[in-house]
């Protein structure tokens, strides 16, 4: 090794260094606030349990026996809802990409464009003219733009046809969305059908629905790399002997991708555990998830710290644990296929 | 330790329930029944609530929930519900500024309510002007609220800072009349190196800000002779809020911040009453809160030295009228009723409209509130006439001189003459939003105050055009106790 | 081709992205020519492009996009600057490689809603260990929120924080596809490391690097809950982002005719970004294919 290279390494170690200390510090700091008795922080910032200020668990004992706002709700209506969204999104997010993968899918443009027309058309037409209420005109107008788009589909129509890369894309254009935007664009919905009597608004259903949704683009690009990746000669041998496409899939296809459907998952789950802005938009009591519940920890209470932290580390912990389980799914090589 | 043993004691409550006849202790029995309370994250208002909920339970075997969202959220929540006509909350606590948007959703409540010795009780102010609205009684006042001065009595009364002050300002120190006064002692008590200033105002945006600015305005623009012109023109409805009352009351708002302590740009109403408590500032205006809080040796620094006032008037007072500031002989105070206190209400769509108005006035009765009013932190400030006679009862947090302070401020605040009303009107956000955004700007000197009133006028009657100026006028006429236009 | 089955895979996930997030735009898109509110209840009113006028003559509105777009560029330039630098410092097998690799991953994985918090506890003027530190240099109670620049800064170092994590990753997972022989051979040329980057790495890397640098933009535009949290947007507006001005407006106002034009000018700045972003870097996009 050069003197010159060595001198690279040290820089570029330092660097590391630093960066390690820069993420590790504010994690090091809610810890010791949570420590903390409320003098011990409006004394000014002290940094060594026992050295320069004498540790409590008060603020843990407080969070835990509901003095500070109810945590066990919302930690369970979190849990609930990540993991049903979770699963829901990975189940049809898989499936749709093995199709995508072992299946070759035609659009034609037209019939994309017929869909769109007729969706809109249709909706603005019956709303405004017909005098529907929003969410049957909503409903019918889907229905018959479906239908007519799949009859266009099969005709010889002119145009450009869109194949399985233009799907994929399609699917992750939603992520691009500013999720403000569907967000209350869904909010509207859901209030409009509650008042048909339909409760979507701070139900379990809605939620789950969203993030479900919300989770899909992701499930269906990463998954596809895991499916490229697998061997096809198992799948043929099993297609030979007449075995059903839906048993190949769950039998042969899923635990052949399971560290990949456990990576997926483990990332669905951090996003809809994480995610605030939906949340925000679609819960009122009953459904309040954990970063809802958080935010409210900074408001009228003046700023108390220690209970802060003791708040930010029971939202964080979760992710810890999954981000050392990630680390060894990691390994598959998930990053590697993530990008192409 | 406290929780586990109440947790036992309850539970020992529910298999004694279950044991039989003493089921017969459930008066009224609502047992099966679980009455979901929203309120603003804790202890403020939600601690009154939860500690009248356990006894609640108790008495009538049902169960009370509550709910809690940042002070921020609960607007747009409570309204999603209720206009969905979901049943997530069987009763609300909210501002009565939001009764305009909130009374088409909510139920009236029932007359024996208002049947009773306890209704008579209540302080007229609220019980018969913030708790109707359109000719019916849809809410009931859970906690008094008016802005009135706190101040040091330790300082105060220390003859030394006396003769100086005299000497300095020619008259002698005491609680101030007017709002120079304030400004004089503000001036006289900031002293950095003493680690001690001279007041401290709410001043951010959502930390109740505007309220504190509206007990300045309230001073020179609530003119006798034009009962609730403070706003909008009651005529016309045409905004006020840039006549030259309210820029004297901007000048004299961006003039506190000189006397407050480093960073107090950023200060909540919560943090207020942390400074005077913590012994960092001479005096502050705020609602009820600052005195108990300060009263309690636990929380406070200052405790045994805290006396109460009203806040200053002024001689002069702006005419909208005639456009003139008219002089008066003596100070005229304008004591605002700053927010109108929390209130709390039953919506239309709640499952359990019986049970939960039961709760409402189980939770505002003279006992559960003559609690609450004496716990520090509990949000909730006197508004029942028991709750000033009963001296005693607050020489539990205060020494007999601070309580007779407290209540005089306290009630001759509301038996003022010329006390004035808060803003109540429809679509009261947009309306609010607005003034907080100018408020903000003027006070980081960004804008002029004339320039920063005159945007929100100009918003303002924007507003009043966009939402019908005829139904606006109409709203904000009753909500200022006049009678309908002919 | 003549598989039906492939249907019965695809379809319900097509449907649940239809339904969900699709299908309400439609319903929005409409909403977005009326004026209508729930507060105070009105009737709605069909009033075509006056929303978007309003909007469009608005200056809250272009400070707001002026804002995101300060906020987006300056936080995503500096997250690709440190984030390449350590992932080639990770990728050069620095001592402590395995530490570093899962460590630097814990902020992205955090909710942002408390990563604000505990940054709001640091940013503290006068208990937060950032203000002792300034303190060393002679600048006590620095304004981190309360100051309408210093507040931009500091939503733009949170980001930062939070997200440098996310370019590391994956420009790791880049300068592992690298085939060595390249450098190999210029180390037979005696080119130096730097030369090496500049000359091999750097321009490889480019087509992962606009990737890497898109996707985070168009997720920093979506920024609402670190603001929320640490600033609300104060002082006064200087701090409100696209999406905390549409929940305002939508949620405090419940103006939602015009939230709705809002969120669609709100797209429609991204489609306009994206597309000048992606049309200036096309040239080597299409080197890359």
């Amino acid at each position: 090794m050069s003197e010159r290279s060595r001198l690279a390494t040290a820089v570029l170690f330092g660097l590391c260094c630093l960066w390690l200390f820069l993420t590790l510090f504010p994690l090091y700091w809610t810890l010791v606030t949570s420590l903390k008795t409320p003098p011990a922080v409006n004394r000014g910032p002290t940094y060594i349990p026992f050295v320069d200020f004498d540790p409590t668990i008060q603020p843990y004992v407080d969070a835990l026996t509901g003095q500070r706002g109810d945590f066990y709700k919302p930690f369970i209506n979190s849990t609930m809802v990540g993991l049903s969204a979770t699963f829901l999104s990975v189940l049809l997010g898989a499936m749709a990409a093995y199709a995508l993968v072992r299946f070759q899918f035609r659009v034609r443009l037209g019939a994309g464009i017929a869909f769109t027309a007729i969706g809109i058309g249709g909706f603005l037409a019956l709303t405004a003219w017909g005098g529907w209420s929003e969410v049957y005109a909503l409903g019918l107008s889907l229905i018959v733009a479906l239908t007519v788009s799949i009859w266009l589909n099969g005709k010889k129509l002119p145009g450009p046809i869109l194949g399985n890369t233009d799907v994929v894309f399609w699917f992750l254009s939603q992520r691009m969305f500013p999720p403000i935007v569907t967000a209350f664009a869904l909010y509207l919905l859901y209030s409009e059908l509650g008042r048909e009597g339909l409760r979507a608004l701070d139900t379990y259903g809605g939620l789950v629905m969203c993030y479900t949704a919300f989770s899909l683009p992701i499930v269906v690009w990463l998954m596809r790399d895991f499916f490229q990746a697998l061997p096809v000669e198992i799948e043929e041998a099993a297609l030979v002997d007449n075995v059903p496409r839906l048993r190949i899939f769950f039998q042969i296809v899923v635990p052949m991708a399971l560290p990949g459907l456990g990576a997926t998952a483990l990332i669905t789950l951090g996003f809809v555990w994480n995610e605030f802005l939906f949340a925000l938009l679609l819960t009122t009591s009953e459904w309040q998830t954990l970063p809802i519940f958080l935010s409210g920890q900074n408001s009228y209470r003046g700023d108390e710290w220690w209970a802060i932290s003791v708040a930010a580390i029971i939202a964080i912990a979760p992710m810890m644990a999954m981000a050392f389980i990630l680390a060894r799914l990691l390994r598959g090589g998930l990053t590697l296929g993530g990008i192409r | 330790m406290k929780k586990l043993l109440m947790a036992g004691a309850a539970a020992g409550a529910v298999s004694m329930a279950f044991a039989g006849p003493a089921a017969a202790q459930c008066e009224p029995d609502y047992s099966g029944t679980t009455i979901s309370v929203g309120s603003q994250t804790g202890p403020f208002i939600a601690l009154a609530v939860q500690m009248a909920g356990e006894k609640w339970a108790e008495k009538t075997c049902g169960e009370v929930e509550v709910v809690e969202f940042p002070f921020g959220e609960l607007y747009p929540k409570y309204l999603t519900a209720m206009v969905e006509n979901q049943a997530s909350f069987d009763v609300i606590t909210f501002a009565p500024a939001w009764t305009p948007d909130f009374a088409p959703y909510l139920s009236v409540m029932p007359e024996e309510i208002r049947q009773t010795e306890e209704w008579e009780d209540i302080h007229e102010v609220y019980r018969d002007r913030l708790m109707i609205w359109g000719g019916e009684h849809k809410s009931q006042t859970i906690d008094g609220d008016l802005h009135t001065l706190s101040y040091r009595t330790d300082l105060f009364e220390d003859p030394e800072e006396q003769a100086a002050f005299e000497e300095q300002y020619g008259y002698p120190l005491a609680p101030p009349e007017v709002w120079s006064q304030y400004y004089d002692i503000a001036e006289f008590f900031t002293r950095p190196d003493e680690n001690l200033w001279g007041t401290s105002e709410a001043f951010r945006r959502g930390g109740q800000q505007f309220w504190f600015f509206f007990t300045h305005a309230a001073s020179y623009t609530n003119h006798p002779d034009n009962p609730g012109a403070m706003f909008f023109d009651p005529e016309t409805m045409d905004a006020q809020v840039n006549n030259p009352g309210w820029v004297r009351a901007l000048e004299d708002y961006i003039q506190s911040v000189e006397y407050t302590p480093p960073g107090s740009l950023n200060y909540t109403s919560g943090d207020i009453r942390t400074a005077f408590a913590g012994g960092q500032v001479a005096m502050n205006f705020d609602w009820g809160d600052t005195g108990v809080i300060a009263a309690d040796p636990e929380q406070s620094e200052v405790a045994g030295n805290v006396g109460s006032a009203m806040t200053p008037g002024s001689s002069e007072i702006y005419n909208h009228a005639t456009g003139e500031w008219d002089s008066f002989d003596e100070t005229v105070r304008s004591p605002f009723m700053a927010f109108g206190g929390w209130q709390a209400a039953v919506p239309q769509a709640s499952e359990n409209i019986e049970a939960a108005w039961n709760f409402v006035e189980y939770l505002s009765n003279p006992e559960n509130s003559m609690q609450a009013a004496i716990t520090g932190g509990s949000g909730v400030n006197p508004y029942r006439y028991s709750h000033f006679e009963n001296v005693d009862q607050w020489l539990d947090i205060f020494s007999e001189e601070e309580a007779q302070m407290y209540l005089d401020a306290q009630l001759g605040s509301l038996n003022a003459p010329n006390v004035a009303l808060d803003m109540r009107l429809p679509g009261y956000f947009s309306y609010t939003e607005v003034l907080e955004i100018e408020l903000s700007k003027a006070l980081a000197g960004d804008v002029e105050p004339q320039e920063a009133l005159d945007t929100i006028a100009e918003e303002w009657n924007a507003l009043t055009d966009d939402f019908g100026r005829e139904d606006q006028l109409a709203a904000y006429r009753a909500s200022m106790g006049l009678p309908p236009l002919e | 081709m003549r598989d039906p089955i492939k249907y019965v895979f695809i379809w319900p996930a097509f449907l649940v992205v239809l339904l969900v997030s699709l299908f309400p735009l439609i319903y929005s898109l409409s909403v977005s020519f009326q004026n209508l509110r729930l507060v105070p209840p009105r009737p709605a009113r069909f009033i075509g492009l006056e929303n978007y006028a309003d909007l469009l003559t608005q200056p809250r509105f272009w400070d707001t996009v002026g804002t995101t777009l300060t906020i987006v560029i300056v936080s995503v330039a500096i997250q690709y600057v440190i984030g390449f630098a350590i992932a080639l410092a990770l990728h050069a097998k620095v001592p402590g490689e395995r530490l570093f690799r899962v460590t630097f991953l814990l902020p992205m994985l955090m909710a942002p809603i408390a990563v604000a918090l505990v940054w709001r506890m640091l940013f503290h003027s006068t208990v937060g260990p950032i203000n002792q530190f300034m303190g060393l240099f002679g600048l006590t109670n620095v304004p981190f929120l309360t100051d309408s620049t210093w507040a931009v800064g500091s939503i733009i170092v949170v980001e930062i924080w939070q997200w440098t994590p996310f370019v590391i990753l994956l420009m790791l997972a880049g300068l592992q596809t690298l085939p060595q022989e390249i450098y190999e051979a210029a180390r037979l040329e005696n080119a130096s490391a730097w030369q090496q980057f500049w000359g091999i790495t750097f321009p490889m890397l480019l087509p992962i690097s606009i990737a890497v640098v898109f996707i985070r933009m168009i997720e920093c535009f979506k920024l609402i809950d670190t603001v929320f949290v640490l600033t609300g947007g104060g002082p006064g507006t200087s701090t409100e982002t696209l999406t905390l001005f549409a929940y305002q407006e939508g949620f405090k106002k419940f103006n939602l005719g015009y939230t709705s034009a809002l969120s669609f000018l709100f797209l429609l700045v991204i489609l306009i970004f994206g597309v000048i972003y992606l049309a200036v870097l096309r040239p080597m996009v299409e080197k890359r294919i």
